[in-house]
């Protein structure tokens, strides 16, 4: 055999094992990846209500539990209807509810924004009034860390909390990111439409800006009906 | 013959001491940056790489008479990078908080120069059994300086180790404050740096 067949030959032996290896590796081990993303994912629903402590340390039954006591996983129509999962049509978004002895304390949006390198996901919960925002969280993102990342750090987070999404006449105008502190940047009456930018990432945040707009303008029709509180309880059958 | 004498020896402590990866050959910079902010992750990360290299070394060892020369730079990155991504799984699958913080950098182990250098400096033309002892030592030597530089860090930076609180409140109410440049990439740079000093001032004696 000639020299480069024998390469050839050793090349298409090793790739074989590799992708055999890698493949029996990666459907293995799948179903434990999903439970951790899953699990990190109501672990995020969580922390968007403040129902549990970005520092504290808590296991995983533990947070199990305080999502299935206290969140419900329902749907929402594009006309603003909350419907249960089984009623669920092909048009609808998924929305979380945070209860309270069968009260409906906040409702969380799913956040899935452009970055500048890569999504962001996360999540945005909105008090039952439907316009003051209680928790803004991010689960995934690509951003550079130091400058765009620290959208994943608690400074930045907390700053949405309390933010209102509507202005005094009750119009909607979304929550954005300033260019700077909010303090010198933005004027008075629009302050609690804003929360601080963050240096060195004006893109990130402009980018994220514009998909909080798109996402709370998406659902906006729900929002509506709990400002008007028309949105007493959760459907049937997830409370 | 004398412990100090052997091979086996020599190999352990030129990896961990005379030519350590990072602070002798200052190799293997980006990822001692990026991961040190806490020990957690540093240990972590210092794991995978040295069952990385490690067991790259053992397998590329074992290859060596069958690699052929042309292509072998190829060969060592596929058989690298699969260990790789094995890795990274495994970490998603049991570790998935800190494969979240150390997002990508598990991937970049295959551009980690130590990787590619035991490879084909030493695995291509030793032993198996010699490799990976090899690898396990420069695993180590590198894990030892990304512990002692986290350890630095989390310790300056934000008062704890290993996510435990260890500088006690009174010291914040008598108002001492934790140093921001340590969590920053700079002050990364400055503990590397007074690393590879102390080092060097030691070994010219």
């Amino acid at each position: 055999m000639s020299n480069q067949s024998k390469s050839l030959l050793f090349a298409a032996i090793l790739c074989l094992v590799c992708s055999i290896v890698l493949t029996a590796a990666a459907t293995g081990l799948q179903a434990l990846q999903q439970k951790n993303v899953l699990h990190d994912k109501h672990r995020n629903i969580l922390k968007s209500v403040a129902l549990i402590d970005p520092d504290g340390r808590y296991d995983r039954g533990a947070v199990e539990k305080l999502y299935d006591e206290f969140i419900a996983a329902v749907w929402v129509t594009p006309e603003g209807e909350i419907v249960a999962e089984s009623d669920r049509g092909q048009q609808d978004y998924p929305i979380y509810l945070y209860t309270r002895e069968k009260v409906i304390q906040a409702y969380i949006v799913p956040i899935d924004s452009r970055g500048l390198w890569g999504r962001i996901l996360g999540y945005l919960a909105i008090e039952s009034d439907g316009s003051t925002i209680s928790g803004f969280t991010v689960y995934q993102h690509s951003e550079t860390p130091g400058l765009g990342g620290e959208i994943e750090k608690k400074w930045f987070q907390k700053n949405f909390v309390g933010k209102r999404i509507v202005d005094r006449d009750g119009d909607f105008v979304s929550v954005q990111i300033a260019k700077g502190d909010v303090e010198t940047r933005v004027p008075e009456p629009q302050r609690p439409h804003y929360v601080d930018g963050i240096s060195g990432a004006t893109l990130t945040g402009q980018y994220l800006s514009a998909g909080l707009r798109e996402i709370l303008h998406k659902y906006e029709p729900v929002s509506i009906k709990f400002r008007n509180n028309q949105i007493q309880s959760v459907p049937d059958g997830n409370s | 013959m004398k412990l100090s004498r052997s091979k086996t020896y020599k190999a352990i402590s030129a990896a961990l001491w005379q030519s350590n990866p990072i602070s002798k050959q200052i190799l293997g910079i980006c990822s001692a940056l990026a991961v040190t902010v806490q020990l957690q992750t540093a240990i972590v990360m210092g794991l995978a790489l040295t069952l990385v290299v490690a067991f790259s070394n053992l397998i590329i060892a074992l290859l060596r008479d069958l690699i052929p020369r042309n292509i072998r730079i190829i060969a060592e990155v596929a058989i690298i990078a699969t260990l790789v991504i094995l890795a990274d799984e495994l970490l998603k699958a049991f570790l998935f908080d800190i494969s979240k913080q150390l997002s990508v950098f598990v991937g970049l182990i295959i551009t980690n120069c130590i990787v590619m250098g035991r490879a084909e400096t030493y695995a291509m033309s030793h032993g198996p059994y010699d490799s990976f002892v090899d690898g396990i030592a420069n695993g180590v030597g590198y894990s030892s300086i990304l512990i002692g530089v986290a350890f630095v860090r989390e310790l300056l930076g934000s008062g704890k180790l290993l996510g435990f609180q260890v500088v006690p409140d009174v010291f914040y109410s008598a108002g001492y404050e934790n140093m921001g440049l340590m969590v920053l990439a700079p002050g990364a740079f400055i503990a590397i740096g007074l690393f590879v000093w102390l080092e060097h001032t030691l070994l010219k004696d």
